[in-house]
């Protein structure tokens, strides 16, 4: 009996430490819909591309760790500004609609560029931190958790508290947060969207760089992280498209779900049933609860 | 050369396009003396948001355009402004509709229009301060959601919020919309408090022909696009005219939608 419970733990940690992981992904999309109104399909290819080329500068230019994130965290910066400049400004008067469009594109285009620079073939990510249990832990509390998803959860939590305090505290958040609510009115106010749209697309640039870290870690850097990003798509219905804590409680939710229901059910259905669970889960959210746990009444916009 | 120290806004025959067909104005002119407050009135659709929008440069967002004439703010051209460029220079408009930001409290929308100023957490803590003392009423509800507070209470917040930004000049569009008699008389009193101690000079628009007139230096009057009239507010209150179109009172007494019927019925029989 104390060892089902145990192992049901184990399960349940697991779970959810892999669920902040999700939950790191799709803090990115809230961040762009919070200020676009906007689900940037190009999120996934943002986080191929961001850990790909942190990857190319480690291993093919030999920069050194901590450097090779700033850069590739400055070249995420680039991209956001770039996107603002030849994406955004000129669809400014356009439709929510023709913006979705305009960032499904702005993914092939950001695919294609990683690829034509970095190569196609599979990396491999270290990060120094093993993708095992932690013998401490295990010795102690006899619950097998990976070093890998104790480290996911706190590189979140530390995100999210950072953005959190950025949001509430600082001049900046305060104009992101207007502008997230009317942008018009904010213009008409004095508050420049152009900067706020940078600042937004930066940051789920640099967001999406520490999401494919860890995914890199995990998984291999490789194409399938662009796919991997739509696994935030149930995140988000469950946890709601505008709230940040949203998107934390609803990576938790899928990561639990997920691997709960492939541990007990699973079997069942003859396995595998992690990969299908969390967009069952999302119907019944769309059916019941549209506007997810958090959200604002958003079913108008997507 | 003189009127353009005297008037902080000066409009000269501006036409506006919407998407490059919508003629929305044809021959706007006026002029707002500085310190003054100058009214511009007309029915639904007329062209008043366009105008204040013409001027706070706002319509590019719309994709408006002023394709002739030319509009002077502080005697240089606004021509190629930004709105953010056009509140740092002094000139806020307060959009139709209040549009507070709704998921923040009352002193955070009121905080967010200082968003164009370098202050400091104290400064603005002083300028706070002071915006209170002319709307009490948001000292009390400033840790609200703006979003649960009053049609009253949320254009307050709209004009607070504008003045956050230092104005010179504050652009109000139908300020009194949907509002209680006893708040339009609240909101005016504000407005005119705000005119007379801080110096602002104020350009609005507004359907409620009598409360504005009787709160305003000048008036204009427009008509699908046009100036039809204009003339001190005084003027303009015992103008005939005005009186039957704007304010329901002719010269048999006052007048109402049914008189009107019956009269256009009984001159239909006649043609009959």
């Amino acid at each position: 009996m104390v060892d089902e419970l145990l192992f049901f733990m184990e399960v349940l940690v697991g779970g959810l430490l892999a669920g902040t992981m999700y939950s790191l992904v799709a803090l990115g999309f809230v961040l762009i819909f919070k200020a676009s109104a906007t689900f940037n399909f190009s999120q996934g290819a943002m986080v191929f591309f961001s850990v790909l080329a942190f990857c190319g500068f480690m291993q093919d230019f030999n920069i050194p760790f901590v450097l090779a994130f700033i850069m590739a965290a400055l070249l995420m910066v680039v991209v956001g500004l770039c996107t603002e400049r030849f994406v955004l400004r000129p669809l400014m008067n356009a439709s929510e609609d023709t913006v979705l469009m305009a960032t499904i594109g702005l993914g092939y285009v950001l695919e294609g560029l990683a690829q034509a620079a970095w190569g196609v073939e599979v990396r491999r990510l270290d990060l120094g931190i093993g993708d095992f249990p932690v013998p401490w832990i295990a010795d102690n509390l006899k619950l097998f958790i990976s070093a890998l998803d104790i480290t996911a959860g706190l590189v979140a939590a530390i995100m999210i508290i950072g953005l959190f305090l950025l949001f509430k505290y600082t001049k900046i958040g305060l104009g992101l947060r207007a502008v997230a609510d009317d942008a018009g009115a904010a213009s008409s106010i004095g508050i420049p969207l152009k900067h706020i749209m940078l600042l937004v697309w930066s940051a789920a640039g640099v967001v999406a760089l520490v999401a494919g870290c860890m995914w890199g870690a995990r998984a291999g850097v490789q194409f399938a992280l662009v796919d991997l990003a739509l696994k935030a798509l149930p995140v988000l219905i469950i946890g709601g498209f505008s709230s940040i804590p949203g998107a934390i409680i609803g990576g938790l939710i899928i990561g639990a779900v997920e691997k709960v229901l492939e541990v007990y059910i699973g079997p069942f259905f003859g396995g595998a049933i992690e990969g299908w669970a969390p967009y069952v889960l999302a119907i019944f959210f769309l059916l019941y609860r549209p506007e997810g746990l958090f959200g604002e009444k958003i079913i108008r916009r997507v | 050369m003189s009127n353009t120290s005297t008037n902080i806004l000066d409009i000269k025959n501006i036409e506006v396009m919407y998407d490059n067909v919508i003629l929305a104005l044809h021959d706007v002119s006026l002029k707002v003396p500085k310190g003054k407050v100058v009214a511009l009135l007309g029915a639904n659709g007329a062209g008043k948001s366009t105008t204040l929008k013409a001027v706070s440069t706002m319509l590019a967002s719309e994709r408006g355009k002023v394709t002739k004439g030319s509009i002077d703010y502080d005697g240089t051209s606004i021509e190629k402004q930004n709105p953010s460029q056009m509140v740092g220079l002094g000139m806020v408009q307060v959009l139709e509709g209040r549009r507070c930001f709704g998921h923040l409290t009352v002193e955070e929308n009121i905080i967010s229009g200082a968003y164009s100023r370098k202050l400091s957490k104290g400064d603005i803590n002083q300028e706070l301060e002071k915006i209170y003392t002319y709307f009490i009423r948001l000292k009390e509800r400033r840790k609200s959601q703006a979003a649960f507070t009053s049609g009253g209470e949320q254009q307050m917040i709209a004009v607070a919020r504008a003045m956050m930004a230092k104005p010179k000049m504050l652009l109000l569009d139908e300020p009194t919309m949907g509002l209680a008699p006893q708040l339009v008389a609240e909101i005016f009193n504000i407005v005119k408090e705000l005119n007379q101690k801080e110096g602002v000079s104020i350009l609005l628009a507004e359907q409620n022909t009598n409360v504005a007139l009787k709160n305003s230096d000048y008036g204009y009057i427009i008509e699908t696009g046009r100036v039809m009239l204009d003339g001190t507010a005084k003027s303009l209150l015992s103008n005939d005219q005005v009186k039957e179109l704007y304010l329901g009172i002719s010269k048999k007494g006052r007048k109402n939608f049914r008189d009107v019927l019956k009269e256009e019925s009984l001159t239909k029989k006649k043609i009959n």
